[in-house]
């Protein structure tokens, strides 16, 4: 097992392999995702206990030192064509500063979270996320947030091309139904893992409070 | 199918000249459709992405007699894998041969084996462009965002395999570049049914998130509609 300066979590318990694929995940190599916890969409979707979930994953993640990601969507003026083709289609994308932009109000964060405001779908685009990742030797990520066929499969996605290892917590993400939310994940994780694995946020707290040395 | 709240191929509406199309045709390669390829190998049925090379052929044809850009993707690796994520070619491996590994058709999604190269039925003439995508995603680590750019292109009409996987990144992406894409749902397919009609309703609910659902019939209307 590599030695990376930190101690090493236990593996998760994840569909459809353990995760991470090789064993080693720390502090140190590992970040959670909280993407689109906005109050637009958490009423819309009444994500209530998705994001209580999420808070308690967040409390876990603070107190053992991993890296934090908030990544909020907003209407960006700057991307015409993506802002038209919402517009046109009725897929409401919130104002920035607005009061549905918002994050929850539950979300505290530290100091040093990485927060990211994007205009489509995928936090990483044009927004310098990757390279924050890499710089902080991050090549793990716990995947949460709304919608799941949006705004996380489409992050997780590429992450997964950029070669992070992901895993989306199932109960810490909603879609918008649960036709859509369990579809999305179940091609996740075709292919042993096409897009990563998929856990409960029980098996990830499991872990997380676990060592292996 | 048509999106009824606009009524045409293109949510977006138009018009559009035949400069700004391109049809794109995604990793029809031996590995992911051809018997003896890489998925025939791991005892997996093709029968599924197989299934749409005749009707892709059918858009090929149409999209060159109507002279608008044609792109071919294909997923490889450089031979020294140095483009190969560890955690890509261990999943693979999995299954007993994974990306790297030599099998019956050379060295699985390696550039230049055989079983990396496009299917004979839908092979590229000269004057097509071709993509060579490391990614999932068409636009991952590759020339296409730009290539679309400099020649005007704002437009995809996707088709390719499979819909979950490469077809599903390639929508998404393009809809991050503000690229108005519309899947041809009989011209794609995935190893695993469910998994290919998730995919479609994902893709299409909203009236089209990412992009439009269309057919090959309504993209055949489509280009004789076309005047410019």
């Amino acid at each position: 097992m590599a030695e990376r300066g930190m101690k090493n979590f236990g593996a998760i318990a994840a569909n459809p392999y353990s995760w991470p694929f090789d064993g080693v995940w720390s502090a140190s190599d590992t970040a959670l995702l909280l993407l689109g916890f906005q109050s637009g969409n958490i009423a819309a979707l009444s994500a209530g206990p998705e994001l209580e979930a999420a808070m308690e994953l967040l409390e876990e993640a603070k107190k053992a030192g991993l890296t934090v990601v908030v990544a909020r969507r907003g209407a960006d003026p700057s991307e015409s064509a993506v802002a038209a083709r919402r517009r046109l289609l009725g897929d409401h994308v919130p104002a920035r500063h607005s009061a549905e932009w918002a994050l929850s109000d539950r979300l505290e964060l530290l100091g040093d979270a990485i927060l990211v405001d994007h205009g489509g779908d995928n936090a990483f685009f044009r927004t310098g996320l990757e390279d924050e990742l890499r710089q902080r030797g991050v090549r793990n990520l716990l995947v949460t947030g709304l919608p799941t066929e949006g705004i996380v499969h489409a992050t997780q996605r590429a992450a997964n091309d950029m070669g992070f290892e992901c895993l989306a917590v199932a109960d810490a993400c909603k879609g918008t139904s649960p036709l859509r939310h369990s579809a999305q994940l179940r091609i996740t994780t075709f292919g042993n893992g096409l897009f990563g694995a998929v856990a409960t946020a029980a098996d990830v707290l499991a872990a997380l409070t676990t060592f292996q040395e | 199918m048509t999106i009824p709240a606009t009524g045409g191929f293109w949510p977006l509406g138009g018009p559009v000249s035949r400069a700004e199309i391109a049809l794109i045709i995604i990793d029809m390669q031996v590995d992911f459709c051809a018997p003896g390829g890489w998925i025939d190998q791991l005892g997996e049925d093709v029968s599924n992405t197989r299934s749409v090379i005749a009707p892709i052929r059918h858009v090929l044809e149409a999209a060159r007699a109507a002279e608008i850009t044609v792109i071919h993707t294909r997923e490889g690796h450089r031979p020294d894998l140095s483009d190969l994520h560890a955690n890509k070619q261990w999943r693979t491996r999995v299954h007993g041969l994974g990306i790297g590994d030599k099998g019956k058709t050379g060295r699985i999604l390696v550039r230049g084996e055989p079983g990396w190269q496009i299917i004979p039925e839908l092979s590229p003439v000269e004057g097509e462009l071709v993509i060579d995508k490391p990614g999932k995603s068409s636009f991952h680590r590759t020339e296409l965002a730009d290539e679309l750019k400099k020649r005007g292109i704002s437009r995809l009409v996707v088709t390719g395999v499979t819909s979950d996987c490469c077809v599903q990144s390639t929508m998404r992406d393009g809809f991050e570049y503000g690229i108005e894409c519309v899947l041809l749902e009989d011209c794609t397919a995935a190893v695993e049914t469910p998994n290919h009609k998730a995919t479609i309703e994902i893709l299409g609910a909203f009236g089209g998130r990412w992009g439009g659902v269309s057919d090959r019939a309504a993209f055949k209307a489509m280009l004789e509609m076309l005047d410019g």
